[in-house]
């Protein structure tokens, strides 16, 4: 781009070299011929191998998103790393407890298998039904009034809300 | 026949063009013959200046004597994204100190990008008598101090809009200013101040304004008291909420969803920071009857979000994050069959691998189901050149159509193609697009396409795109209805620019940023066409410390009668006679 000439008026900017320039006409011209256009010499530009700067967020120009979604979302994402909620699960006959983060589930499903895998058995909750072997075991919780509930009767962000700690007990009882 | 027209009285002239409202259709009128221009410009009542330096305040004030209702937009589009650094201009409160004297009946002031102090805000509240309307839309520089002159003295305000603006918020102490005896406040919405205001000035201000049918709440407002204010207003049209979090508790819960069942005339919703699925069932029943949507800011997850629009089957508008994901858009698809506009946003902008299951499946799903959809902003990390063409098929009356991909210059993720094919169907389909912002991999071709079908395109938005000057060049004298042209990080330099120099003047504006264009060419421009600005922004230094050859790092050129302005900051020249001669 206008490599040739150092001089303050380079001869590729002329204006008498561009029509639209040297009239005074405002008139738009419906010029389509290209190669008369751009029979200057028209040499391919290197393309800007430019990208996006990435400074902190709020000074970021890419991608396009206004300030205030931007601030939410950085916002939004530092809650949600640190949320944790730990509670206590016992297993029927086994002194020792464990201790698991509900909030790294998203739902009943999510927790019960995780609850299978740990406790390496088959769980019993409110969605289940039909026959029951004496081998299984059956999810319970304690809420905030102190009651024993078989889990999985309310949605899942009220019981997140009331759960104070888990028991596995034996199905037979 | 010019006869007749001269002995038709002036007061029925008047009395016909008081029912033309359209800026177009007025100035049509205007040109008839100099006495329709004369009565015309007597009773015009409505300004819109798409850019405020393209006039100035008493050149708009001679001509229109008696107007009621201003809307002024000043900075550049791309000033959402920073590109455009502080101080550039866009100061509103030359105009009103001009309309202050000359406008004492104005009862409306619209504003966009705009720069507004707490002088001008004062100003407003002291100098009409009958303020009715006050939109800030993305402008900032005032404080809740001028808030609150406008809440105290504006006794027949009925709007009071901030949205997306940037407010110093001193307190939320403002809202208590508005008099008890002030009762007609028809919209407010502070959906964009950070701190609190005082609730129960807020529920009485609510409670005795019995119009009230738009209100937009800010974060602070928690949800437990969500319900007393609905309960004020069982008229309102469109709210939103503040932040939609709290304990779950079935009280909260169940006063909260009789709130909104009360609700009967609620028709847009908003807000929902931090929302917590749990309440989302209070505002079911009322789903159905939604006709838009906002949950940019709700980080729900996909399944809840599906529950949620599917039961919202007047829905016409929907902004969302992309949490959404290719399922969630299904669902859309299935239920939502009267959308006519979708925005989803990316919910984690800049990291390097997706999140969320969200693809180009999702729109081209929405773009098949929903055959009123015209309008689209999406935000996604693949494309392919067949989903944009089934895209233009699906939707020939496509007229906004907006895609960013968060990884530029990205390709078509299956056939490595650039997407010039793709956008070129969008374009050759969708004939009455106005509105076309691109993304991924595209190379001179795609503006050819552009250039060829896009004849009703108004504004159009490139990014990291482009081999040459003949994509420029295609554009520009391709697209007989273009406005504005906005352009970041192309290379584009002097040749496509100076040939069509002239088209520049049927534009509003233009504006390149980290493109080729030199200093050289930029004077030629200045010198030769006067009625352009051709404005110069750059923070390493003056241009003419560097060669002539050197490209500018920002561009805007605006079409203008008022000459060049005054206002601007250290890091912006204009191009113009004299400073061309100055600068070399």
């Amino acid at each position: 781009m206008g490599r040739r000439g150092s001089a303050s008026s380079s001869s590729s900017l002329e204006s008498s070299n561009y029509p639209a320039l040297s009239s005074r006409s405002s008139l738009y011209q419906h010029n389509r011929d290209l190669s008369t256009d751009l029979r200057l010499g028209l040499s391919i530009a290197t393309s800007s191998q430019g990208n996006p700067s990435t400074p902190s967020v709020s000074e970021s120009d890419w991608p396009p998103i206004k300030p205030f979604l931007k601030e939410t979302l950085a916002a939004e994402e530092n809650e949600c790393n640190s949320a944790t909620f730990f509670v206590k699960v016992y297993m029927e006959g086994i002194p020792i407890g464990r201790k698991l983060d509900l909030l790294a589930h998203d739902g009943y499903h999510n927790l019960i298998r995780t609850l299978d895998h740990m406790f390496n058995t088959t769980i019993i909750w409110a969605e289940m039904d039909g026959e029951h072997s004496e081998q299984y075991h059956v999810l319970t919780y304690e809420d905030k009034e102190g009651d024993w509930l078989m889990v999985g009767d309310v949605p899942w962000e009220m019981f997140l809300s009331s759960v104070r700690r888990l028991k596995i007990t034996r199905a037979d009882i | 026949m010019l006869r007749m027209a001269s002995s038709f009285p002036e007061e029925v002239l008047e009395h016909v063009f008081s029912f033309i409202y359209d800026d177009k259709d007025r100035n049509a009128i205007s040109m008839v013959c100099k006495s329709w221009y004369e009565i015309e410009r007597w009773c015009r009542r409505r300004i819109f200046v798409g850019n405020c330096y393209a006039v100035s305040p008493p050149m708009v004030i001679r001509r229109f004597p008696e107007v009621r209702s201003v809307e002024l937009k000043g900075k550049p589009h791309f000033a959402d994204f920073n590109l455009v650094p502080e101080g550039w201009g866009g100061y509103v409160y030359p105009w009103i100190a001009a309309m202050a004297t000359a406008y004492p009946w104005l009862e409306e002031i619209r504003l966009k990008r705009m720069v507004v102090t707490d002088e001008a805000l004062e100003l407003i509240a002291k100098s009409f008598k009958n303020f009715k309307v006050l939109v800030l839309s993305s402008c900032e520089g005032f404080s809740t101090d001028g808030l609150a002159a406008i809440a105290a003295n504006c006794r027949n305000l009925k709007e009071l809009d901030l949205r997306e603006s940037e407010v110093d918020d001193l307190s939320g102490h403002w809202l208590s200013h508005f008099p008890d005896s002030y009762t007609s406040l028809v919209s407010l919405n502070i959906s964009c101040l950070g701190s609190e205001v005082s609730f129960s000035a807020l529920e009485r201000l609510v409670g005795r304004c019995p119009n009230l049918r738009t209100l937009r709440l800010n974060r602070a407002v928690p949800l437990d008291r969500l319900a007393n204010i609905l309960c004020r207003a069982p008229q309102l049209v469109e709210l939103g909420t503040g932040t939609y979090s709290a304990e779950l508790q079935p009280d909260v819960f169940s006063s909260l969803a009789g709130a909104f069942s009360g609700c009967k005339e609620l028709r847009s919703l908003s807000g929902f920071w931090d929302a917590v699925p749990g309440y989302l069932p209070a505002i079911y029943p009322i789903c159905p009857s939604l006709t838009s949507l906002n949950l940019s800011y709700a980080t729900i997850q996909s399944t809840d979000l599906t529950k949620l629009v599917s039961q919202c089957q007047s829905l016409q508008r929907l902004w969302v994050l992309d949490y959404i994901e290719d399922i969630g858009l299904e669902a859309l698809a299935a239920f939502c069959k009267d959308l006519r506009e979708l925005r989803v946003f990316p919910s984690e902008p800049f990291a390097q691998e997706p999140n969320v299951s969200l693809t180009e499946q999702g729109l081209v799903s929405v773009s098949e189901g929903c055959p009123k959809l015209h309008s689209v902003l999406y935000f996604c990390r693949q494309m392919t050149n067949d989903a944009l063409a089934t895209i233009a098929r699906n939707r020939p009356n496509m007229t906004r159509f907006r895609l960013c991909i968060i990884e530029p210059r990205a390709p078509d993720y299956i056939t490595l193609q650039p997407l010039d094919d793709g956008f070129g169907a969008i374009v050759e389909h969708c004939k009455d697009l106005q509105r076309l912002s691109m993304a991924g991999l595209l190379t001179d071709r795609v503006f050819e396409h552009i250039g060829n079908h896009a004849k009703k395109l108004e504004m159009l938005s490139v990014a990291f795109a482009g081999d040459s000057d003949l994509g420029l060049h295609h554009v520009l004298s391709g697209c007989e209805n273009l406005r504005k042209l906005e352009i970041r990080d192309c290379p584009f330099g002097d040749k496509a620019l100076l040939v069509n120099a002239a088209k520049l003047e049927t534009m509003r504006s233009l504006w390149m940023s980290s493109c080729s264009v030199s200093f050289g060419a930029c004077k030629l421009l200045g010198q030769k066409i006067p009625r352009l600005n051709v404005e110069v922004m750059d923070e390493r230094g003056p241009p003419g410390s560097r060669p002539e050859s050197c490209p500018v790092e920002k561009l805007y050129i605006y079409r203008t009668v008022a000459g060049p302005r005054f206002d601007m900051p250290g890091f912006v020249w204009t191009m113009d006679e004299d400073s061309a001669l100055r600068l070399s």
